[in-house]
């Protein structure tokens, strides 16, 4: 299922943003190769000129001899496709358009110009998308990095002390309904039962480190180590339906959305996302049994 | 949510005390505890590298939108606003997306209308599946996720129409 799910999201993303781009190519939608023509007046500086395009004055050369461009900045006051045009130039600023100066008609005193040609812009944000991701997966990791370290210590003091032992035992019909497998004592329950805990709690950077641990220590008594065991999968679905009794509403509520009020909806949703998930992973054990 | 607030340094606080109650050698055991953290971490990358890009290439070349666009009728079909439908495509991919969507709907429709508290609940009561998932099996270096996914997928759908059903019967 993941092989075809996450295939199927590359595949479909290049598809998708070649056909969005032929199509703009098709209908010419970033008027590539329009000529732009602007009066221009001469200024007292020898060989400068100026022109005014949307409010704004610009200088350029009159020499004809080099290569002549007009530096426009961009500002709000430009024409909306300007503005696009700006954005999804291929040049890395995107706070100028330089626009290259065609024919200088000394007699009218006009300029003729045009603007960059914007191409491919699907296929290139696809491309600067998946890279800028994959570096940002390794800063990701870093972070956790320390938050594991944290958290996996604070849990080797709770282990040692027997906290963790003590809260197993209160939790353990519970667990032993949903990992039958699991012997009692085995340590992942301590991890599982924590993790289950922090969640609940809306501690979401405890609950990660936490649950790593009981993954590995699960992995510990898979037979098969590159295949998810049931025990693994349960605990997975669990984890992705959140049990949440304190969920992490901070986030909503910074936004300005009525949080008191969306606490019983949340809690009961996710209750429901939960109950689901632990259904479904039962009937898919009890489909691979028969 | 004041008390989430406290619940952490309390956590803590009990943690360090009962172990120092119980003889237990506090800061070295802590030490002892941490030193996986940076290798796990570092074992997770590649994962969490092939899911994110993935989900980023997917986002950014618009094939979202055709998704999203083949689905609605699904889901007005169910009676769920088609507005809320980004939410409940995104949410399991990104999780920063779906904080995108949110401030998006807040936006359009205003705080306090129906659409919000819709896809604000459908946030509040689920995770990033996706990421869940790479970082999990990840750390075991678990590639065959048999039906874990379908599972979890599974869960989101429904934790979805119960945002839509309480939410809709609460607040309309």
């Amino acid at each position: 299922m993941l092989n075809y799910l996450w295939a199927g999201m590359i595949i479909l993303s290049v598809i998708s943003a070649l056909g969005y781009d032929i199509n703009d190519e098709y209908v010419n939608r970033y008027e590539n190769g329009k000529r732009y023509s602007a009066e221009y007046s001469l200024t007292n500086l020898e060989n400068k000129a100026m022109v005014n395009i949307a409010g704004q004055t610009f200088f350029f050369s009159l020499d004809k001899k080099t290569n002549q461009q007009l530096q426009i900045e961009v500002s709000e006051s430009l024409p909306e496709n300007w503005q696009i045009i700006a954005e999804k130039q291929s040049s890395k600023n995107k706070q100028q358009l330089i626009a290259r100066i065609l024919k200088i008609d000394d007699a009218k005193k006009q300029i003729h110009f045009s603007l960059p040609e914007v191409h491919w812009v699907k296929i290139n944000a696809v491309a600067t998308a998946a890279f800028d991701m994959a570096s940002f997966a390794v800063k990701l990791a870093i972070g956790l990095a320390g938050v594991m370290a944290l958290w996996l210590g604070l849990m080797r003091i709770a282990e040692k002390s027997g906290l963790i032992h003590y809260f197993v035992r209160l939790i353990y019909p519970v667990l032993h309904w949903l990992f039958p497998k699991i012997e009692k004592d085995h340590p992942a329950l301590g991890s599982i039962s924590l993790n289950m805990a922090a969640n609940m709690l809306g501690l979401g950077n405890a609950a990660t480190p936490m649950g790593i641990k009981a993954m590995q220590q699960l992995q510990e008594i898979n037979k098969t180590k590159d295949r998810a065991s049931d025990e693994m999968c349960m605990f997975l679905a669990i984890n992705t339906s959140s049990v949440q009794l304190l969920p992490p509403v901070t986030l909503i509520a910074l936004m300005g959305v009525g949080v008191s009020e969306l606490l019983l909806p949340i809690i009961l949703a996710t209750s429901v996302s939960t109950i689901v998930a632990i259904i479904s992973v039962k009937m898919y054990i009890r489909a691979g049994k028969s | 949510m004041h008390l989430a607030q406290l619940v952490l340094p309390l956590l803590i606080l009990f943690i360090i005390a009962f172990g120092l109650m119980k003889k237990v050698a506090v800061y070295e055991e802590f030490v002892e505890g941490g030193k996986e953290g940076f290798a796990t971490a570092v074992k997770i990358i590649p994962y969490l590298v092939a899911m994110l890009f993935a989900i980023a290439m997917f986002r950014a070349s618009g094939a979202m939108e055709i998704l999203l666009s083949i689905i609605a009728p699904v889901f007005s079909l169910l009676g769920i606003p088609a507005e809320v439908l980004p939410m409940a495509v995104v949410r399991p991919l990104t999780g920063s997306g779906s904080v995108g969507i949110l401030a998006e709907l807040i936006q359009t429709h205003g705080a306090d209308s129906l659409i919000v508290k819709v896809a604000a609940t459908m946030f509040g009561s689920t995770e990033t599946t996706l990421y869940v998932l790479a970082v999990y099996f990840g750390a075991v270096n678990i590639s065959k996720t048999r039906y874990a996914i379908k599972a979890g997928l599974i869960a989101d759908f429904s934790g979805f129409i119960a945002a839509v059903i309480v939410c809709t019967i609460m607040f309309s």
